[in-house]
């Protein structure tokens, strides 16, 4: 997909999550929605597959996401399961919530962690941020185990790398 | 009859005096006419002879000194022919000495260009060796400390981890 197309869908989100009046409790679960969607290619696969109708796919959309999420994120991945647009999903949502902090006058953090921040340490971590980096962060934390303990942190174009993974990947280069 | 009595009659002189007369006439004659008549022609005839020998003489004379010349230059030539082939005949062995040298050393220089290669080929193959060694090594060492780790990674460490990651930030300011 285009980034003209990525960027009006994520137009498009903010601006249907601001008439809804519930931007940051649509970010929060797109996030975690697309987060989960690039870790299960039989999710993906089952999404994006044409040969699933349209209708049985929004089923499972909205399967999944009944009781987790709120109606208009609901309705806004259906619609992007609808169009066939599941394979730039994380793109998408990752515009929206840039844009959507953004126009906040906010940054957004991707913290990757092996297990689940608790909400302090999202805040903490996010004032150590706002301070670093002198604008105000939002913490969208993603739990991967591939990490496998510590914590990376992706905010813009800058990388803080606390993982063991990597502390393994450098002493295994370092032989 | 002796031929040294030309008269026929046995006396050396004819009887008859006017036979004499008549004769020593006839022939002074004759011989005045053949002095007067042929003798230019006989002095002409020999003086020609005398000049066609002459000319006969040069040109012999011309011709061998021609000949000569000519044997002078062909020895000459040969000479020269000698010296030429004995110049061809270093310059080939010059030549061949020069070629000859050329390829012992470049026959040298390969080889000592194909050692080279087949050291550095033993060398490259031996750091390859030690790489593919030490990248195993490597990977059964992270193997083995990522288990370990991962075994001992308990809730307690993991939130020890973040929160050290979150001081560390936050100490970067």
């Amino acid at each position: 997909m285009s980034d003209t197309r990525i960027t009006a869908y994520a137009d498009a989100l903010v601006a249907l999550a601001r008439a809804e009046g519930a931007t940051s409790e649509v970010e929060d679960e797109l996030f975690r929605f697309a987060r989960a969607l690039e870790g299960s290619d039989e999710l993906r696969g089952t999404l994006a597959d044409a040969g699933v109708p349209a209708a049985r796919r929004i089923q499972i959309v909205e399967d999944l996401l009944g009781g987790r999420a709120g109606a208009t994120t609901t309705s806004i991945v259906s619609l992007i399961v609808a169009n066939g647009r599941v394979g730039e999903l994380s793109q998408i949502v990752d515009e929206f919530v840039a844009r959507s902090a953004g126009g906040r006058g906010e940054a957004v953090a991707e913290v990757r962690s092996a297990v689940a921040l608790s909400d302090e340490q999202q805040r903490r971590l996010a004032e150590a941020l706002t301070s670093r980096t002198g604008r105000p962060v939002t913490v969208r934390n993603v739990v991967d185990p591939t990490v496998l303990g510590g914590v990376v942190t992706q905010i813009g174009d800058t990388l803080l790398d606390g993982s063991v993974r990597t502390r393994l990947n450098q002493l295994r280069d370092a032989f | 009859m002796s031929p040294i009595f030309a008269a026929g009659n046995g006396f050396w002189l004819p009887h008859d005096p006017w036979e004499i007369l008549w004769g020593s006439l006839a022939f002074f004659i004759i011989a005045f006419v053949l002095v007067k008549k042929a003798g230019p022609m006989i002095k002409t005839a020999f003086v020609g002879r005398s000049e066609r020998i002459e000319a006969t003489l040069n040109e012999a004379t011309s011709e061998r000194s021609a000949a000569e010349a000519e044997r002078d230059g062909i020895k000459a030539d040969l000479a020269d022919s000698d010296a030429e082939a004995t110049r061809i005949v270093a310059e080939a062995r010059e030549t061949a000495a020069r070629v000859k040298a050329d390829m012992i050393a470049r026959a040298e220089a390969d080889a000592v260009a194909v050692r080279e290669r087949a050291v550095a080929e033993i060398a490259a193959a031996r750091r390859a060796a030690q790489a593919d060694l030490t990248a195993e090594v490597s990977r059964l060492a992270s193997g083995a400390a990522e288990q370990v780790v991962h075994a001992n990674l308990d809730d307690s460490t993991q939130q020890s981890l973040i929160e050290s990651y979150i001081a560390q930030v936050g100490a970067n300011n």
